[in-house]
Formats: C-alpha cells, sequence, structure tokens
C-alpha cells in the first residue's frame, strides 16, 4: 500500500503537474497537425524528457502520445487529413459525416470515445502487467531471447504491409545496435577507430532522424503556402451522445478490447489497431453498406481501439522490456538511459514508479477531456499555423535536441545521417519502426543470446530445454517457418485465392 | 526516388558483405567458443538472405513488368521542390558546421530567417519569429536545462 501512496505524492507534486500539462498541450497540438504524428511529439519531447526525474519523463511522454492520438481525429473530420496515421482508418468517415452536417457529433464521439477507449486500456495494464511481471520474474536468459524474438518477429508479421522488407529494416537495426562495445566480451566493433562510435549509435540522435527529420525532408518537398482553412463552426459536442452510446455500447466495447489486444502485441500500435476494429465493425455491422457515407458506427470502433492500444502498448514495454510499437520502442530507451531496466524485476524494486506510470495515464485520460473538448473549439486557430513556419522552427529543436544527447555535434551529425538514411528506406517502401525496435532491442538480444549460448555450452537444444522457453522457442519457430513457408512459391500459390 | 528491389538488395548485400569481413578482426572471447563476431555475423546472414530474396522480387518484376531501375518521385522533376530539398539538408550541414565558429545564436537565427523566406513567409514575420524562437530556444535549452550550446563569436563580443 506504501507504494501507492508513494505513488500519488510523486505525481501530485507541482512540478509533474506542469509537465503533464505542458505536455498535454504540446501532444494536443502536435497530434492536431497534419503530418506531424505522436511518435514525431515522442522523438522531439525525448531530449526534454533527458534533464527530469524518471517520473515526470515518463508523464510527458504518456500524456504526450495520449493526447496526439486523439488529436489527430479533429483535422481528419475537418480536412480529411488525418492528423496521425492512427486516425487515417476513419478520415474519410468523419470527413463524409462533416459533409452531411454531422462534425459536432462526431467531434463529440471521438472525444467521449477516445477518453472511455484509453481508460479502458490502461485498466488492462493496470490489472494485467503486475501479474504478468509475476510469471515473468522466474524468466532466464532463454525465456528472454525466445522473448525478444518473438516479439521482433511479431514486430515484422503484423506491423508491415511487406513482410520481406520489414524483417530487412529489422536486421538493419540490430546491425545499427551492434557498433560500439559488444555486452558479452567488452570488444569494441563496428567504430573505426572513432571514439563516439565506442559509446554505440546514440538511440536519440538516431531516433529524431528517423522520426522528425525523414518527415520534415518530406515535409518539406510538398510545401504548399499558407496554412489551411475550416470553414465549418463547432456547436454543442454533447448533443446526441446518449443516443450514441445506447446504440453502439457494444460497439464501443468490441473497439477497445481489439485495440488493447493489438497495442498489446509487439510491434503493432494504435494505427493498426484502428484499421483493423474499422474493419471488424463493417463486417459485424448490421448496416454494412452505410460505412464511407458518413456513418457513425465504425468511428466508435476506431476511435476507441486507436486510444485503448496506446495503453495496452505498455504492457509487454514495462513486463518484459518489449515495445508493443515504436512509441514504447522509444520509452524503453528511456528507460534505460534513466538507469531503470525495464522488466519484471522493476515491478519490485521501484513499484511506485510503476504505480506512478498507471496514475499519470488515467490523469491524462481524464484531462483529455477538457484539453480535447478546447483543442475542437479552437481547431480553426491551431490549423490556420502555417507548415511554412512550423517546419523550420521543428528543424532546429531537432538539432538542438540531438545536440544535447552528447554533448557534441556528434548527436547532430548522427541525427542527420539518420534522418537522411531513414527518410531513402521509407522512399524504398522499407518502413523504420522495425529498425528502431531492432536497436533498442539489439543488446538485450545479444547479451541473452550470448549466455544461453555459454550456459547450453552450444547446444540449440539447451535453448529450449525449460518449460516455458520451450514453448516460446517453439511457438517462434512455428512462426518462422510459417512465414518462410508464405514466403515460398508454392505457399504463395495456395495462399493466393483466400 | 524508389529504386527497384534489387537495386535496393544488391546495396546491403555489399554493406552486410563488409560487415562479415569486419567480423574476422574481431578477437575470440578467451575459453569460450563463440566470441564477439558471432551475433554480427547471424545478422549480417539475415540482411543477405533478405536482401537476396528482394533482388530475386526486383528482377522478377522487371522481367514481368518492365518499369525503370530508379523511379524518380513526382517532385524530383520540379526544381523548386528539388531545391527546398536540397536546402533542408544544407541547413543541417551549415549547422554542422557553423555553430561551433558562429555560436548557437547567429547560426539558429540564420537557419530560420533563410529557411522562412525561401518558403515564402513574409519578411517581417520571418524575421520576428526567427528572432523569438532563437530566444526561446536558447534561454530553455541553454539556461534552463543547461545545455552547453556553444557561443561562438559571442565570447569575443561580451
Amino acid at each position: 500500500m506504501t507504494a501507492i501512496t508513494t505513488a500519488f505524492g510523486l505525481v501530485f507534486d507541482p512540478y509533474v503537474l506542469a509537465v503533464i500539462m505542458g505536455s498535454a498541450v504540446f501532444g494536443m497540438f502536435v497530434g492536431a497537425m497534419p503530418g506531424l504524428t505522436a511518435t514525431m511529439a515522442t522523438a522531439l519531447l525525448v531530449p526534454v524528457t533527458f534533464f527530469m526525474a524518471p517520473v515526470p519523463a515518463l508523464g510527458a511522454i504518456v500524456t504526450a502520445t495520449a493526447m496526439a492520438i486523439f488529436a489527430g481525429d479533429i483535422p481528419a473530420a475537418m480536412l480529411r487529413m488525418p492528423g496521425t496515421p492512427a486516425s487515417a482508418a476513419y478520415a474519410d468517415e468523419s470527413y463524409e459525416m462533416m459533409k452531411k452536417g454531422q462534425l459536432d457529433l462526431n467531434m463529440g464521439v471521438n472525444l467521449v470515445f477516445s477518453v472511455l477507449g484509453g481508460i479502458f486500456g490502461v485498466l488492462v495494464l493496470i490489472v494485467l502487467a503486475p501479474a504478468l511481471a509475476e510469471v515473468a520474474i522466474n524468466f532466464s536468459s532463454f525465456e528472454y531471447f525466445w522473448l525478444a524474438c518473438l516479439g521482433l518477429t511479431c514486430a515484422v508479421f503484423i506491423g508491415t504491409g511487406d513482410p520481406l522488407k520489414g524483417l530487412l529494416s529489422l536486421f538493419i537495426g540490430l546491425a545499427i545496435g551492434c557498433v560500439g562495445i559488444d555486452p558479452a566480451a567488452g570488444q569494441p566493433r563496428f567504430t573505426f577507430g572513432n571514439v563516439d562510435l565506442l559509446s554505440g549509435i546514440n538511440f536519440i540522435p538516431t531516433l529524431i532522424g528517423m522520426f522528425a527529420v525523414s518527415e520534415l525532408l518530406r515535409g518539406a518537398v510538398t510545401m504548399e503556402k499558407g496554412g489551411m482553412r475550416v470553414t465549418q463552426a463547432v456547436g454543442s459536442l454533447m448533443k446526441g451522445m446518449g443516443g450514441v452510446f445506447r446504440r453502439y455500447w457494444k460497439n464501443f466495447f468490441r473497439g477497445s478490447l481489439i485495440g488493447t489486444v493489438i497495442g498489446a502485441l509487439p510491434g503493432a500500435g494504435a494505427d493498426i489497431a484502428a484499421w483493423v476494429s474499422y474493419a471488424v465493425s463493417k463486417k459485424l455491422s448490421k448496416e454494412p453498406e452505410k460505412f464511407g457515407t458518413g456513418h457513425i458506427e465504425g468511428v466508435v470502433d476506431a476511435t476507441s481501439a486507436n486510444n485503448s492500444a496506446v495503453g495496452a502498448a505498455w504492457i509487454p514495454a514495462l513486463v518484459f522490456g518489449i515495445p508493443g510499437d515504436s512509441i514504447t520502442a522509444i520509452v524503453i530507451g528511456v528507460l534505460y538511459m534513466k538507469g531503470m531496466n525495464p522488466g519484471p524485476s522493476v515491478f519490485l524494486q521501484t513499484p511506485e514508479l510503476i504505480y506512478a506510470v498507471f496514475i499519470i495515464f488515467i490523469l491524462a485520460n481524464l484531462l483529455m477531456f477538457p484539453l480535447g473538448w478546447a483543442a475542437i473549439k479552437s481547431a480553426k486557430q491551431i490549423l490556420r499555423v502555417p507548415r511554412n513556419i512550423l517546419l523550420p522552427i521543428i528543424l532546429i529543436f531537432c538539432m538542438v535536441g540531438s545536440f544535447a544527447m552528447t554533448n557534441s555535434l556528434y548527436g547532430v551529425v548522427l541525427m542527420v545521417v539518420m534522418g537522411l538514411f531513414g527518410w531513402f528506406l521509407e522512399e524504398q517502401g522499407i518502413p523504420v519502426a522495425p529498425l528502431i525496435l531492432g536497436l533498442v532491442l539489439g543488446e538485450m538480444l545479444e547479451q541473452n543470446f550470448m549466455s544461453s549460448m555459454i550456459k547450453a555450452d552450444g547446444s540449440f537444444l539447451g535453448f529450449l530445454s525449460r518449460p516455458i522457453a520451450g514453448t516460446l522457442g517453439v511457438a517462434t519457430l512455428l512462426l518462422w517457418a510459417l512465414m518462410i513457408w508464405k514466403a515460398l512459391p508454392i505457399g504463395r500459390a495456395r495462399a493466393a485465392p483466400a | 526516388m524508389r529504386f527497384n528491389d534489387a537495386v535496393v538488395g544488391a546495396l546491403f548485400i555489399l554493406l552486410a558483405g563488409a560487415m562479415i569481413a569486419m567480423t574476422f578482426s574481431f578477437p575470440p572471447f578467451p575459453g569460450q567458443k563463440y566470441g564477439p563476431s558471432l551475433f554480427p555475423r547471424i545478422i549480417a546472414s539475415g540482411i543477405i538472405l533478405c536482401s537476396a530474396m528482394l533482388v530475386l522480387r526486383g528482377l522478377k518484376e522487371r522481367r514481368e513488368a518492365g518499369g525503370p531501375w530508379l523511379g524518380l518521385a513526382d517532385w524530383m522533376h520540379r526544381p523548386h521542390r528539388l531545391a527546398s530539398f536540397a536546402l533542408m539538408m544544407a541547413a543541417m550541414v551549415f549547422y554542422i558546421l557553423a555553430s561551433e565558429p558562429l555560436g548557437f545564436i547567429l547560426t539558429a537565427f540564420l537557419i530560420q530567417l533563410c529557411l522562412f523566406l525561401w518558403f515564402g513567409v513574409r519578411p517581417l514575420t520571418a524575421l520576428l519569429v526567427a528572432v523569438i524562437m532563437t530566444g526561446l530556444v536558447q534561454y530553455f535549452f541553454g539556461s534552463l536545462m543547461r545545455v552547453p550550446l556553444p557561443r561562438g563569436i559571442l565570447d569575443s563580443i561580451l
């Protein structure tokens, strides 16, 4: 009980509350601006949180991401431009609703069900994470090795449209993670005699490069002058909400559940949760013909799903140190920087930090209601901020943020190189999210692999000899076999007609 | 700017090959069968495997559908857009080269001003925003967060 009391004390501190409030406004803004994503918001926040204690640092990230995922719904409805990829699934539907004059209802539903979906995901996180941690406390390097393999495989399998390119991206990330001193023997690798590279590829500048700079490069070539015009005014948001709730409460629970499960799976986050739940909603609806014409049903499902995924993504991140999506991949990087290695031992050693994260999550979702309301009301002004002013400012933030991570130009150079590389990869259709997962998990994977190899004396069978490790190992190997089968010509021929 | 998958695959096969070649210079882990070269070799093999499949896929695509080795994006044919891209890169390179001799304040101000003007912000607005944002960033990171942003020529003036 004392840990919970301590956690409340940690969160309800004027400084922490101010940080939460500030990052909430920041998240709302970034989420509402088309072209700036929730991942980018997190990447830009990390250099700032670097200088904070763990609780405000985590609070800033939790709050900003929760807000950004909701705020993405606003321009989706008003301009048909999703503010973040997580709102893309139902942007057309929302826009059709606006054209029919139902903007109020759409915004109200997005706000209310984002808050409720977010809280649903957090409740599952609160119930499930400590229970899973008790199981995970008995894990050895074998289980962790398989868990990391399984997580990475899921990331490639679920999270990307083209598994082959996803897998390549993952391997590139693991390869980049090899730069620096190797975790088992202390041997410098791939450093080319460079002192900066000896400490490894710094995670934050890489992140800023891949998620922010590459986005800026894409933004620079599609730049139109001036801001965006919103024509329709927003009236009463709560009108008709009771009716929607009575009619579609099942959709809410279904969407939240799908969002939570997908969020908790490694590698897939809020955007995939929204796509899947929207598709499920259409399939199971009594009136599927209305979908796409400005029908609220699918929006209820999808807007609940993407917000519930935000909280659920923290389950594997906190319990196993395996990220549920690219945002929690950043979180894990932050946790390592703060010297708190994510994993079940955090639940035993510093439970107050875990409780603090839970409290902040609930707080952030409650705060979403008034702030989201304000954001909807002032959307006209927010969306008028011209991109040609925003883009150079973000560029300066990126460079200063990367500089601050190393206190030298090495950070900036790394950011530029990774930004260009990330841009190149995305142009080739190679997603960068698996690369970031690989970079984050690389060291843990190698460490557990090497110590398992040494324990098992080089016998691969040793990797399967413990019951849980065996189960995880067989599951991973089956998944790999399935992937190879699908990649082979025979497998593809069979799969095609389905 | 999209290369045919075969080109991308070939590029990564070369890189992974270089990576494996480098692992041969790593000393073995004393007393163990497996050293620091094992893991990078597994990863590099993975890259080669994936890339080889990309090469096959790219060649098949060329055989069946034709298509160029390198497809240029729409904006690459438009000089103004191409210049925007180059300018963004130039801004970052300029920061790396100039921030230490000139100092953060002047470098950040110049970068913002140039980019604002290039992207068509009105001169007065551009000047004002550049001054205000440079000041804010310097205050926030330099004073509050104590990041040692380079002072550059300010040292000789103040």
